[in-house]
């Protein structure tokens, strides 16, 4: 059974447009990315999961229990930490995030809250005012784990952190799904989310246009070329960018870098007209594979009955 | 299939909301209940009250209105001692509570953000609503309790020439507190509706300064009697209980309080949190 399975989802906010048949499901001990631009509805599934909104079509589920706004379903074992978090500033940290583990129970949080807080380094009886910005980052991340959930959703967990900090967290979260938690994890650093995520979806303009392997995502995107020619002065002509599915990532004298989608070989072949000194074939990263998706028109977006779509 | 458990009730957030209201609380229970005190002071001694109607006399007569009116220029103590009771500083804290404490527990905990961590634990939104609600309503009859127990305090403190009737001022602390309650479930109503603040409390205080001014212009100024009627306060109008419970307008009261309340909870149920 998925930890988390959401179908159909959709959300629209009157004319203006939220998300659209948004599908997907996160299995027990998965850490799964939500990627997608600022506005492209990461935020407004987010709440839909967590059931602080209606959905205006289709269902999600968490632990098998359907999820209806407002009803706190599940949420005892739900672990939230949101985009923008803030908390009252008057009170100690302790206390407000006791308040907030009692609110579900508070078995044992006690203890875990004050581990977190040794291992995040951060001292629970500091007004959350007098905290820092990364501090008070924290204080959400202590939030969203002191109670042992079996389901995270988190919502750039890391933001405001120092890398040491930063790495202390995506150790936990890693810990965290190791021991069963299904995590869904929001994040604009895609160098963060291709290092402990195994799949990942992305969002465009409210519509899922990718849900696949971090690794599958990164190949199908573009592959690049490092070219060095023998002759260091050679500009090649601009016919190498006319070639079907291939562009120029940077020129200069005696040395071209392309990229290029589909078979390598009409490259190669229009390649073998010069002398080659050197050729290398750097890895594409996330980040290159994400904006791809930005650049290519909005027709290509994907559902849930398609190819790439849901696992169930 | 795991099956979610109905969440119980939260009182960790009703005593953790009860404790950020408290101060504000004692502070107007302590005014209000020193007014009465203060009142008393001065009505229980003959001089200080020709004193005072004397000054009354000078004040505009729409000033007089707001402070009791024709009740007051009869003289009689207990008609003076009810000055405590609608004086408009005592309005003013009525006022000051019935709005700012639902306004500020929901609207307030929405645009501050934290409502989202409370809607992420398991609780529901009709039990974060009736935590606000208890809060507001219990408080605003905590207040008029307090406003009778400065008379009660005050007809044991002081010595009065004529027997003061101790059923009245419990009569009028009734009606008062479900009147109160009434707007204090408008006020829920508002903060129900609205993410933003001073758009609830705006609303909410409009509709109660609109209310006390249409009262008080429509018994200064004859032509617009009929109006009077139009308000909640014509519920609890001194001819209507000062001799027997105003069984019909307390039911009216309690059916208003009671249907607001409820409906500021469907609403809040209903929506979009935070939208």
């Amino acid at each position: 059974m998925a930890a988390v399975e959401i179908r159909s989802l959709t959300k629209r906010y009157g004319r203006s447009r939220g998300i659209e048949d948004i599908s997907f499901a996160i299995e027990p001990g998965e850490i799964f990315g939500y990627l997608g631009p600022n506005g492209a509805g990461k935020t407004t599934t987010i709440r839909c999961i967590m059931g602080l909104l209606r959905s205006s079509d289709g269902e999600v589920r968490v632990l098998g229990q359907r999820v209806k706004a407002g009803r706190g379903t599940m949420h005892a074992r739900i672990g939230y930490l949101p985009g923008e978090f803030r908390i009252w500033g008057r009170p100690r940290a302790g206390r407000s995030l006791s308040m907030l583990a009692a609110l579900g129970g508070d078995c044992g949080a006690a203890a875990r809250r004050r581990a977190l807080a040794e291992r995040l380094e951060l001292d629970l009886r500091r007004p959350v005012g007098d905290l820092s910005k990364g501090n008070r980052q924290k204080v959400a991340v202590i939030l969203a784990f002191q109670h042992q959930p079996d389901v995270l959703i988190l919502d750039e967990p890391t933001a405001g952190l120092d890398p040491l900090m930063r790495d202390v967290v995506l150790r936990l979260i890693r810990e965290t799904a190791a021991a069963g938690a299904a995590i869904l994890l929001s994040s604009h650093d895609l160098s963060e989310v291709s290092a402990i995520c195994g799949r990942a979806a992305i969002l465009r303009e409210g519509r899922l246009v990718e849900l696949s392997p971090i690794s599958q995502i990164v190949q199908q995107g573009e592959q690049r070329l490092k070219v060095w020619f023998a002759d260091p002065t050679l500009r090649p002509d601009a016919a190498v960018a006319r070639l079907p599915g291939v562009r120029v990532v940077e020129q200069e004298p005696g040395v071209l870098h392309l990229a290029y989608q589909g078979p390598a070989g009409p490259v190669l072949r229009w390649l073998n007209q010069f002398a080659v000194d050197r050729v290398t074939t750097p890895q594409t990263s996330l980040q290159e594979a994400f904006l791809q998706y930005y650049q290519e028109p909005s027709d290509s977006a994907c559902g849930a009955g398609d190819s790439k779509g849901l696992r169930a | 299939m795991i099956r979610s458990r109905r969440p119980s009730f939260p009182l960790t957030l009703l005593w953790f909301w009860f404790l950020r209201v408290l101060p504000a609380w004692l502070g107007m229970a302590a005014v209000i209940f020193l007014m009465q005190v203060a009142v008393a002071a001065i009505v229980h001694d003959n001089a200080n009250v020709k004193i005072f109607l004397t000054i009354l006399k000078h004040l505009p007569s729409i000033v007089r209105t707001a402070i009791g009116g024709d009740l007051v220029e009869s003289g009689s103590m207990t008609a003076l001692l009810t000055v405590g009771y609608q004086h408009p500083l005592v309005m003013f804290l009525y006022m000051l509570y019935a709005v700012g404490v639902p306004v500020g527990l929901l609207p307030g905990e929405t645009q501050r953000g934290t409502m989202e961590l409370i809607l992420s634990r398991p609780i529901t939104r009709t039990q974060v609503y009736i935590c606000a609600a208890v809060l507001s309503l219990v408080g605003m009859f905590g207040l008029i309790a307090m406003m009778f127990l400065g008379t009660v305090a005050s007809v044991h403190l002081y010595t009065f020439s004529e027997p003061i009737d101790l059923s009245l001022f419990l009569r009028l602390s009734a009606c008062a507190a479900l009147l109160a309650g009434a707007f204090g479930s408008f006020a829920l109503v508002c903060a129900a509706s609205f993410d933003r603040l001073y758009a609830a409390a705006g609303l909410a205080a409009g509709f109660l300064t609109l209310n006390y001014f249409i009262a008080i212009v429509a018994e200064w100024w004859p032509p617009l009697h009929f109006l009077h009627k139009a308000t909640l306060f014509y519920l609890v109008y001194y001819s209507n209980l000062w001799y027997a419970w105003p069984i019909d307008n307390m039911a009216w009261l309690a059916a208003i309080l009671v249907s607001l309340a409820i409906l500021g909870g469907i609403i809040w149920r209903c929506r979009d949190l935070p939208s």
